[in-house]
């Protein structure tokens, strides 16, 4: 499912999508997008966007839904101690609690990255760049 | 919006522990609504001060000295949390989704999506009776849940109940079964199987197989996540983390226990009696059927009641689906159910609405074939249930 989300290497045209005025999509807000048969989950996070790939792919569970917060790491760049880190910044899915870095889609503990999308402000819209 | 291009919505959400109780079940709405739905694993909220009316003398003053404690979990005052989760309180960092208590409202509302053809209610608050060391004590907890379930969820359009018994107590469990079995909604009597002792083929069992038997009312085994209890496998002394005690503890009791039950040659005795084992997953299965047929070539004779071979009787047995293991490929799900002989004994479970639930999509994603979809989603528990077909 995620391996046909990554069209990196295919050359196309970009699509714009506006979401909704940037004053109405504060810090704190979230947002679920459809284009076609796709969710998009999008959030506010101090005034910065992010947008994901919005299903969980283990059951299918709405990640727009999830909460923020951090989560523990243990590696060779932590001395194989274990720290909280990405405080505020980690997804977590509310169907069963995998997590996501938002800036990366990048599931901890998991070899596997949720396609994520820009976001841009154009025109004081909030804007998602297909 | 531009016009050429695939329709877009927009809708703001809020976060939430638990936005995703039912709403799965629309996703599949329109192609589910056409089947027939049995879901065989659903718990409502049956915390002990919904039991305390039923109580009797002093065990009454004893319950209503249990809810005034304040255990610090959720709900206060559960006895899981009391001998559960406590010992690793806090060790996911809230992270799993808060097993959100069913209200009565809860399970109507989700009945009323029309998806859902029937839910068989187990226990939650229950389930680690078998763990508690008081057998008379036990029982009267067992007898008043019982009694709560049946005059809170009766004549409840497709909601069916299933009575919970103490094992330690076999006189008061067939008393149960006895009281209880010809009820029109009661279609199953919940063996607890964590935490028993000795393991539940044993001799001592056997009214309570008997009642059922006479009754033929089918037996469920439902586990329980961690206890503390150093009785390994029933148990956890030899893990220290909640996963790993989450992981092996139901799959290693529901392995003792239909290993004990197969042994002990209680399908031989009670040849009419169904059994199903619930939130175990499925993985297990053909491991424990197979390896005891390997051992059967040498150690026959330490089990003469035995007809055929112990897979022979343990391909009878129902399973729930829940804990489904998240398999690599979308055509495993099939390849395991046919090592394990079960295309007509795997029953569609979801543990709606605990923590660990699963969502319909994680049954759905696996390719199977029509019929046996429709034997997983609900013929498989309409047969062992004795339910009427709905549609």
């Amino acid at each position: 499912m995620t391996q046909k989300m990554q069209p990196d290497t295919r050359s196309r045209s970009q699509r714009k999508v506006p979401i909704m005025p940037a004053v109405d999509f504060p810090h704190g807000a979230r947002v679920e997008v459809q284009v076609g048969r796709v969710h998009i989950a999008v959030f506010n996070i101090n005034g910065e966007y992010f947008a994901l790939y919005g299903r969980c792919p283990h059951q299918s569970a709405p990640l727009s839904r999830g909460r923020l917060q951090g989560t523990v790491i243990c590696s060779e760049e932590t001395c194989w101690e274990t720290k909280w880190v990405h405080d505020g910044e980690v997804l977590v899915c509310p169907g069963h609690g995998m997590e996501y870095h938002v800036r990366s889609g990048k599931a901890f503990g998991y070899d596997l990255k949720l396609r994520t999308y820009e976001v841009v402000v154009e025109e004081g819209q909030v804007t998602l760049v297909l | 919006m531009e016009s050429d291009g695939p329709l877009v919505k927009v809708r703001k959400v809020e976060a939430s522990y638990n936005p995703v109780q039912d709403e799965d079940l629309d996703q599949f709405g329109k192609e589910l609504s056409e089947l027939t739905i049995v879901d065989v694993d659903v718990h409502v909220d049956d915390t002990l001060m919904f039991m305390l009316d039923y109580m009797e003398g002093h065990f009454r003053k004893r319950l209503e000295t249990v809810l005034q404690a304040d255990f610090k979990g959720e709900p206060g005052n559960s006895l899981r949390n009391m001998i559960a989760h406590i010992a690793w309180l806090g060790s996911s960092y809230d992270k799993p989704p808060r097993a959100k208590l069913a209200a009565k409202e809860d399970l109507l509302a989700r009945m009323e999506k029309g998806i859902i053809d029937y839910s068989i209610l187990f226990p939650s608050e229950l389930l680690p009776i078998g763990y508690l060391p008081e057998p008379e004590w036990a029982a009267s907890l067992a007898k008043a849940y019982n009694q709560y379930m049946v005059d809170a969820y009766q004549n409840t359009k497709g909601v069916k109940i299933a009575i919970v018994v103490a094992p330690q107590h076999p006189a008061s469990a067939a008393e149960e079964i006895d009281r209880h079995a010809s009820h029109p909604d009661v279609v199953s009597v919940c063996l607890p199987d964590v935490g028993v002792n000795p393991p539940i083929g044993d001799e001592k069992y056997e009214p309570i197989y008997a009642a059922a038997a006479r009754h033929s009312l089918p037996i469920s085994f439902h586990g329980i996540e961690a206890l503390i209890h150093d009785n390994y496998p029933l148990r956890v002394a030899h893990f220290h983390t909640l996963m790993q005690v989450n992981s092996m503890g139901f799959p290693f009791t529901s392995m003792l226990q239909i290993m004990s039950v197969v042994c002990a040659g209680i399908p031989v005795r009670f040849p009419n009696l169904k059994f199903a084992v619930l939130e175990a997953g499925l993985t297990w299965m053909p491991f424990i059927m197979y390896r005891l047929d390997a051992a059967y070539l040498r150690y026959r004779t330490e089990l003469p009641a035995l007809e055929k071979k112990p897979s022979e009787y343990i391909r009878d047995w129902y399973i729930g689906t829940h804990e489904l293991e998240a398999l690599p490929r979308r055509g495993d799900l099939v390849k395991l159910i046919e090592l394990y002989q079960g295309q007509d004994t795997t029953m569609w479970a979801s543990d709606w609405p605990h923590l660990e639930r699963d969502l319909i999509a994680g049954f759905m994603r696996y390719e199977m074939d029509e019929t046996l979809r429709r034997k997983i989603l609900g013929e498989n528990a309409l047969e062992f249930f004795g339910l009427t077909p709905p549609k």
